[in-house]
């Protein structure tokens, strides 16, 4: 199967954080908030990446737009590794890659009226005169379904479904390519959410975008990847077809955080075995497999190898990556879509 | 330039405090006497009429006895050039300011040293000082000192602390370790002594003047004001709206200047009034204890000092303490409005 080149490619990313302690502020320890992630991105392409809340997606999102320095790997940008590109040269590859924030009302400066804040990319990259820069900005405001005459209020003056649209017509100004939403509708009600998802769906088709879309909600990320990524403790423990995720889902935290999925008719028995244990810290991540502390399935080999992230579906279907040691049944597993996957299961 | 909404709710909402606006009001309107303490208070006349000539002696220069036809070459004595004039009958006029004697002046020439209880009669409105000076003039006069000095204060603290705290807050890392290292160093070491040494060290005749002062002080006073800006830039700098900036391209100095400072310099404002009132508090008490300005330059510390020390000569101590106290209170109602118009946790609008 050839598929065309991938927008975005990151190869065993590592972003480490040093904790520091003492006057001198010395190193007393490293936190591996991302600790050894791959993966590719296709043009036009969705790719999901969920997790607890501290799992490093955060993090991780912020590496690849450089707001962060990674600690080792590389993150090849239409082939372009940005890994170790220093600020005048990331500058005009930061046209084509944006970022949308988790809460609007942090991401947007509250002295600054809608027109200056999304007429700063333009001055920022020296793009038209002032008053083409006012054209688009009339244009961005149409695109992202805002009246025009927002440009002279303030963002505290909008809801918080509005100034998120307004984080979004910022992050579209500069025509990207790739956007990474971090957790775009986290801090959003629950009842304009699908708006604003509506409007990033319309405008990936529109401009044929890349999104890198990081949640901790499994339901947000079901509607709007192409594939998915589950991430625990800094690092992937499966890659899927999003379908495929739900339907088959492989790794068991994967399958406890399906599980935890509220559902429209809650059943009266939702097994719940994540509730053993606290997601651990990465300050010192456990060895072997990250997720042991808090598998039921954990055996020796479990806490003393690292498991690789590793193919599981013949090359016929999509990619299905896990990193388990062991092909686990789902009827070992307490999940509540258990019983009628048992018989399609092809694990063994 | 227009206001950010968040400026003008403040600024509405301190205009509605009425002790602290009330408060501002009064300071301003003492400041500007102070500042044109020439018109209303000096030994110089405002205006001169001799031989159908008009003279304007206030802020011009010095003016011989010979030119109004006494028969000295030194400054005129408008009082007695007055008085002469008026019992000539020539058509020659002097108009003299409301209280017409200077910070310097010896208002006695000639007699005893004593202090003078208030005496309006006279124009001396607070009395004379144990050598004849006006005290009127010298409170005066040592209020527009004080009022130099704290601008001269506030805008050298704030320019360095600004500065270095700025930049300790935003570039971090061995610069921000090693600057906070030296702040806590300089700032253990005494104060008053360093000044005592400085003065010392001077070489004979070299005034120590308001600039010189000014900079021993400030070089002191300097380090609170960096604690302040590291921590709240480094706050601003982690908040999202700086790392959109980032993201779009935008480098050190547009963050710092477009975004960073002008949502910290809100808070900065609510500071003013009380570095001012540490200004003034530094230069009356430098002046008490004789460290201050040189003599015979008017200042508050020293009225107190030589108030204090004329216990029988009450007037001098109680115009030099009410005055010291009534502008603290001032400043200190007009700092408490400020701080309530700015109150974070009532101007944020979301969250
Ligand atoms: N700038 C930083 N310095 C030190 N530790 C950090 C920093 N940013 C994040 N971390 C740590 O990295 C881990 C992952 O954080 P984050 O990426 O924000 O998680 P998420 O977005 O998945 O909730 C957390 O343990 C957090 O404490
Ligand atoms: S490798 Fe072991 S501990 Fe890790 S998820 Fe698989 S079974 Fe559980
Ligand atoms: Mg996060």
């Amino acid at each position: 199967m050839s598929s065309p080149a991938p927008i975005l490619e990151v190869r065993d990313l590592k972003t480490h954080f040093p904790v520091r302690g003492g006057i001198w502020l010395r190193s007393v320890a490293t936190c591996k908030a991302v600790d050894g992630v791959s993966f590719q991105l296709l043009p036009g392409e969705t790719l999901g990446l969920v997790g607890e809340s501290g799992c490093g997606k955060s993090t991780l999102g912020k590496s690849i737009v450089r707001l962060l320095a990674p600690t080792a790997g590389s993150i090849r940008f239409e082939g372009v590794d940005l890994a170790t590109l220093g600020r005048k040269k990331l500058k005009p590859i930061r046209r084509h890659l944006q970022m949308i924030f988790q809460d609007p009302a942090e991401s947007l400066n509250a002295r600054h009226t809608v027109g200056q804040i999304l007429e700063e990319p333009f001055i920022i990259h020296g793009i038209g005169s002032a008053e083409e820069r006012r054209a688009s900005i009339d244009t961005l405001l149409d695109k992202v379904g805002l009246p025009r005459a927002a440009a002279h209020r303030y963002p505290f003056e909008f809801s918080g479904g509005q100034r998120q649209r307004i984080g979004i017509a910022r992050a579209l100004a500069l025509q990207p390519r790739l956007i990474i939403c971090d957790e775009p509708v986290s801090a959003l009600d629950v009842s304009i959410q699908s708006q604003v998802l509506n409007l990033l769906l319309d405008l990936q088709r529109e401009f044929h975008l890349s999104y890198l879309f990081i949640t901790h909600n499994l339901a947000v990320v079901k509607h709007v990847s192409d594939r998915i990524a589950v991430m625990y403790l800094g690092r992937i423990v499966e890659l899927s077809d999003a379908e495929d995720l739900y339907a088959r889902p492989r790794h068991p935290y994967t399958r406890a955080l399906i599980a935890a999925i509220p559902e429209p008719e809650p059943r009266a028995t939702r097994p719940r075995f994540i509730g053993t244990g606290d997601l651990p810290s990465p300050i010192n991540p456990p060895p072997g497999c990250p997720f042991h502390p808090r598998c039921p399935h954990a055996t020796d080999l479990c806490r003393r190898e690292p498991p690789p992230l590793r193919e599981t579906s013949s090359a016929a279907e999509p990619s299905h990556a896990v990193a388990c040691h062991y092909d686990l049944l789902p009827a070992a597993i307490p999940s509540p879509l258990g019983a009628p996957q048992k018989q399609e299961s092809r694990d063994t | 330039m227009r206001l950010s909404p968040q400026a003008q709710l403040q600024l509405r909402r301190f205009r509605s405090l009425k002790r602290g606006y009330g408060s501002f009001l009064i300071l301003v309107f003492l400041s500007v006497l102070a500042l044109l303490a020439e018109l209303l208070v000096s030994n110089r006349a405002l205006l001169v009429r001799y031989q159908g000539h008009f003279f304007l002696p206030t802020y011009g220069a010095i003016h011989p006895g010979r030119d109004f036809g006494s028969d000295y070459a030194y400054e005129v004595d408008y009082r007695e050039l007055k008085d002469r004039f008026a019992a000539e009958h020539a058509g020659n006029w002097v108009l003299m300011p409301l209280v017409p004697y200077g910070p310097n002046e010896n208002c006695y020439a000639g007699q005893n040293f004593q202090p003078r209880p208030p005496d309006a009669a006279h124009g001396h409105y607070l009395g004379t000082d144990q050598i004849n000076r006006d005290i009127l003039a010298r409170l005066l006069y040592g209020f527009r000192n004080s009022l130099l000095f704290s601008a001269g204060f506030v805008v050298m603290v704030y320019a360095i602390g600004i500065a270095i705290g700025c930049a300790m807050g935003y570039f971090g890392g061995w610069f921000d370790l090693g600057m906070q290292r030296i702040v806590e160093i300089w700032s253990l070491l005494p104060f008053l002594l360093v000044v005592i040494i400085v003065r010392a060290a001077l070489p004979a005749g070299t005034s120590f003047g308001l600039g010189l002062l000014l900079f021993v002080v400030v070089a002191f006073a300097w380090t609170g004001m960096t604690y302040f800006m590291r921590s709240a830039t480094y706050r601003e700098k982690s908040r999202d709206y700086v790392a959109a900036a980032q993201v779009l391209g935008a480098g050190p100095v547009r963050v710092l200047f477009h975004h960073i400072l002008p949502n910290i310099l809100s808070i900065l404002v609510t500071f003013l009034p009380f570095t001012t009132a540490a200004a003034i508090g530094s230069l009356t008490a430098l002046d008490y204890l004789g460290f201050g300005l040189p003599p015979p330059m008017p200042s508050w510390g020293e009225l107190l000092r030589e108030g204090t020390g004329n216990l029988d000569a009450p007037w001098i101590v109680a115009s030099a303490f009410c005055a010291l106290s009534f502008i603290l209170i001032l400043i200190t109602f007009i700092g408490e409005a400020i701080r309530e118009a700015f109150d974070p946790k009532k101007f944020t609008l979301y969250r």
